[in-house]
């Protein structure tokens, strides 16, 4: 604390405002090599970010060495003289309200090897349930702290826990995987060691499948990945005023569905993403995106609002005490009428390969599958051998015909399995 | 070198530097600045397996800490059970390439300069939004062993990227052009990246939808380079190999591919995946991972190596104050001796494709996946229409059968690849190469 007043004082002297954020953070993880742990590894590290507003320009500097902050105050001070001027209104100053933030923190969460060396142990046990071979996984433990204090009087604490595992096996030359995560130590290591063995055995044997339109079933793993890469950044406020957005001139339109909505819930039992505030202090509150399948509203931090005249929406996002903000989300969520999806023929796909490669602008895309199967009944048929899934991945939630009950948290996304009518399949 | 109880082996990589980036968005200076960082990573082989620790700001002069950092290790490599052994390499250090002269003095105010010319470059009728970034990552490197080996170098890697935006009645296309070095990039005399980026753009708005299926598809060199990384460099990963997890396991000496196709990973090669020494701080050589279609060697670790055997250690890399793995640097299919108008007359109707969007593989399964930025239908060996966002799959084990011809005009293109959240420079290349039976991804029907 002592080091940021310091920095405030300073930094203070040098432009009309100043942010500090302070963060230090801790894990321990192992890895197996098949079935014997290879490694185990402890990471301590710590991250100072600097931010500086001076007659409307914005610099920021980041150093993992704190010792050396005056070097990464003069870097941000640097940085703020060469920044194009804004309209900017300040920083977010405190507010009783808001004590130390816990909603992401377990305290029985200790960095102990020899947990994280049960995490495996029980993975392991998990998949000998299927006739598959492991060929690696991992499990890690962390927990951090941030503050975030500036020149406007906020000074607010974080604390944040994990626990992470996830495990890659293969049958013959059929693979499959699973993963699981948590802000708290409830995990199954044995539903992810289950899991990723089933994949990968009862993926093998798949047949050829027709070129053809199909209705698929994206699994939640499968959706995060398009949705993530294509739809979420087409929110962002920054995206929208730069032109860089397809979802510019569609608020009050129909971008999906009318059954369907997509919101961010910051403050959410257990959410991976969850935080009272944002990353540049700004308290946090539900933003409804798309509600009941009209475009709503767009994702601000301070810096896009005050440019374009509008609010924040405490959608500022930070990576680690050493990243800078961005615009982002917390949890978000996409809700509707829940049925079982899975009765009528379809295709499932529970994993994508190359989603990275779609066009974030157009929404195209090209993949291939990975542990695809014919599905009917609810029940997994015939695995699809190999073949590519194409579409678009704005014009798609305009075909999503049902969401599924299960929801699964992948990162700060929580989803359901979509079922969407008529997707290009390529066969081979 | 006296060595602790309980361990075998001891190394540390202490890496500091900083980075500068500039961001221009539609003529506005969103950030330009410099950020700092000083890591280091201590490994230690235990009598089993590894214990590794990752400590931010550590001097390796201070013999206490790392004292300390060694005793943690080795306390954390006591619940590891595989039994690892190290193969024997050779160490040595290259000379890093000269930055060309004084590129990179200029005052960050005078790239942001330049930087905002490139960018406006790209203001062309049509153009909605323009985009130019500037990155420059400079690092010293410091690697020991109780072995006794030493190195250290210095590193550079700059370069631009800039981004247009075409947008007409809601449909929305891109144009993206970079240019990235080791050498220092010179800013100066830059804008026709910005131009082309624009050009690109508005062009694809014009450009129809692929119709997916089997054709004949020519690669340009930078697309092919990309095949020659997802399709066969990370299923050569010793790594991999190792775990069970890669389709060319237990084929050295098999024949994969057609006898025209030679693939090559060289650290030593000046270009952007350029290596001095490796993260182990071994020497670096070319490795011949597939020659004339024969599967020849893996890329491995020293513990790799020793694991799996038929290659050479020095393909261990890691980014700062993180463990090293197996990974690729400069990769490239080797030169044949068809010329581009042969290849496309060779094509006669099919597809040619352009620039890559990236792609991925999975390798225990065999198949990849590797997007062009654009391409053209071609109708007896000539370009017709334009065609974009178009996606090619294959399989490991038979597609490296259906190279038809490889050129002569072989090309090295920069890039970043990550794998395990490790993200390091690469570059990949190849010569334009025309593929049988290629499984296009499109959206498009009849």
């Amino acid at each position: 604390m002592a080091l940021i007043d310091r920095i405030l004082k300073e930094g203070s002297k040098q432009a009309d405002e100043i942010e500090v954020v302070y963060g230090e953070g801790s894990s321990v993880s192992a890895d197996l090599k098949q079935r014997t742990v290879r490694l185990a590894s402890r990471s301590d590290d710590c991250g100072l970010a600097i931010r500086v507003i001076r007659n409307g320009r914005i610099g920021s500097s980041t150093t993992n060495d704190p010792e050396n902050w005056k070097r990464c105050l003069d870097a941000a001070v640097a940085s703020a003289n060469l920044a194009t001027s804004q309209p900017w209104n300040g920083l977010p100053g405190p507010s009783a309200e808001i004590a130390e933030d816990t909603l992401c923190f377990d305290p029985s969460i200790s960095l102990e090897p020899p947990i994280v060396r049960n995490l495996l142990t029980t993975m392991l046990d998990g998949a000998g349930s299927h006739k598959a071979e492991v060929t690696s996984a991992s499990a890690s433990l962390s927990v951090g702290t941030m503050t975030i204090a500036n020149s406007a009087g906020l000074l607010a604490t974080s604390r944040n826990t994990g626990v992470s595992i996830s495990m890659e096996a293969i049958a013959g030359q059929s693979t499959g995987s699973e993963f699981d995560q948590s802000c708290f130590m409830d995990v199954n290591p044995y539903n992810v060691g289950e899991k990723a063995t089933f994949f990968a055995a009862r993926s093998a044997g798949g047949k050829e499948i027709a070129t053809g339109s199909y209705d698929i079933i994206l699994s939640p793993v499968a959706y995060a990945e398009l949705l993530g890469g294509v739809f979420v950044p087409a929110l962002s406020g920054r995206n929208v005023h730069a032109g860089r957005s397809r979802l510019a001139d569609s608020l009050g339109k129909e971008v999906m569905d009318p059954r369907f909505s997509l919101y961010d819930d910051p403050r959410l039992q257990k959410g991976l993403g969850s935080a009272l505030r944002d990353g540049e202090g700004v308290p946090t509150r539900r933003v409804d995106f798309v509600d009941k399948g009209i475009l709503r509203s767009f994702a601000y931090d301070l810096r896009t609002a005050y440019r374009y005249g509008k609010a924040t929406t405490g959608n500022a996002v930070r990576g680690g005490a050493s990243g800078g903000t961005s615009i982002g989300h917390h949890n978000l969520v996409f809700d509707g009428p829940r049925s079982d999806i899975a009765q009528e023929p379809a295709i499932y796909v529970h994993s994508v390969i190359g989603a990275h490669t779609a066009n974030p602008m157009s929404g195209d895309f090209s993949v291939e599958m990975a542990n695809a199967f014919h599905m009917e009944a609810g029940s997994f048929g015939e695995p699809v051998r190999s073949a590519m899934l194409a579409g678009n991945v704005f014009d798609m939630h305009h075909n999503i015909v049902g969401i599924s009950r299960e929801v699964r948290q992948i990162g700060s996304l929580l989803l359901p399995s979509i079922r969407v009518a008529g997707l290009r399949v390529i066969g081979k | 070198m006296n060595l602790p109880s309980g361990v075998r082996f001891y190394d540390l990589r202490h890496v500091t530097g900083q980075a500068t980036l500039i961001d221009i968005d539609n003529g506005v200076v969103e950030s330009a600045g410099t950020s700092f960082f000083n890591k280091t990573v201590v490994r230690v082989l235990g009598p089993h397996g590894w214990g590794i620790l990752e400590a931010d700001n550590v001097s390796p002069e201070n013999k206490q800490r790392i004292g300390d950092l060694i005793r943690s290790a080795a306390g954390l490599a006591a619940i590891t059970g595989q039994e690892i052994t190290l193969s024997d390499a050779p160490h040595g250090s290259l000379e890093v390439p000269r930055l060309q002269q004084n590129s990179l003095d200029l005052s960050l105010e005078e790239k942001t300069d330049l930087l905002s010319g490139i960018e406006k470059a790209a203001a062309l009728p049509g153009i909605v939004n323009r985009r130019a970034n500037y990155i420059e990552r400079s690092e010293r490197i410091e690697y020991s062993d109780s072995s006794g080996t030493e190195a250290s170098c210095r590193m550079c890697w700059s370069g631009f990227n800039v981004l247009a935006v075409a947008s007409r009645n809601g449909n929305v296309q891109m144009g993206y052009e970079r240019m990235h070095t080791i050498r220092g990039i010179d800013l100066r005399h830059q804008e026709e990246y910005g131009k082309k980026a624009a050009e690109l753009a508005i062009s694809l708005l014009d450009a129809g939808h692929a119709k997916g299926g089997r054709m004949r598809a020519v690669l340009d060199p930078e697309l092919a380079g990309v095949f020659a990384h997802e399709a066969v460099g990370h299923a050569s990963e010793g790594d991999l190999v190792q775990e069970g997890n890669s389709v060319l396991a237990g084929k050295i000496g098999e024949k994969i591919g057609s006898e025209r196709l030679t693939i090559v990973d060289d650290p030593t090669l000046p270009e952007f995946g350029f290596e001095p020494f490796d993260a182990e701080g071994v020497s670096v050589r070319r490795t011949e991972i597939i020659r004339n279609g024969v599967i020849h060697s893996y890329l491995h670790s020293r513990e790799t190596l020793a694991a799996v055997g038929n290659g050479i250690p020095g393909h261990a890399r890691a980014m700062p104050g993180e463990a090293p793995i197996v990974r690729m640097s400069n990769t490239f299919i080797e030169n044949g001796d068809a010329k581009l108008d042969e290849i496309m007359e060779a094509c006669g109707t099919g597809i040619l494709l352009r620039g890559s969007r990236g792609g991925q593989v999975d390798p225990g399964r065999g198949v990849f996946q590797f997007n062009a930025e654009y391409g053209y239908l071609v109708e007896n060996g000539e370009c017709t229409r334009m065609v974009r966002d178009v996606s090619l799959s294959g399989d490991i084990l038979s597609t490296l059968h259906d190279i038809l011809l490889c050129g002569n005009d072989r090309k090295m293109s920069p890039g970043y690849c990550g794998k395990n959240g490790q993200s390091v420079p690469v570059s990949d290349g190849a010569p334009h190469i025309l593929l049988e039976n290629a499984v296009v991804g499109g959206s498009g029907v009849d």
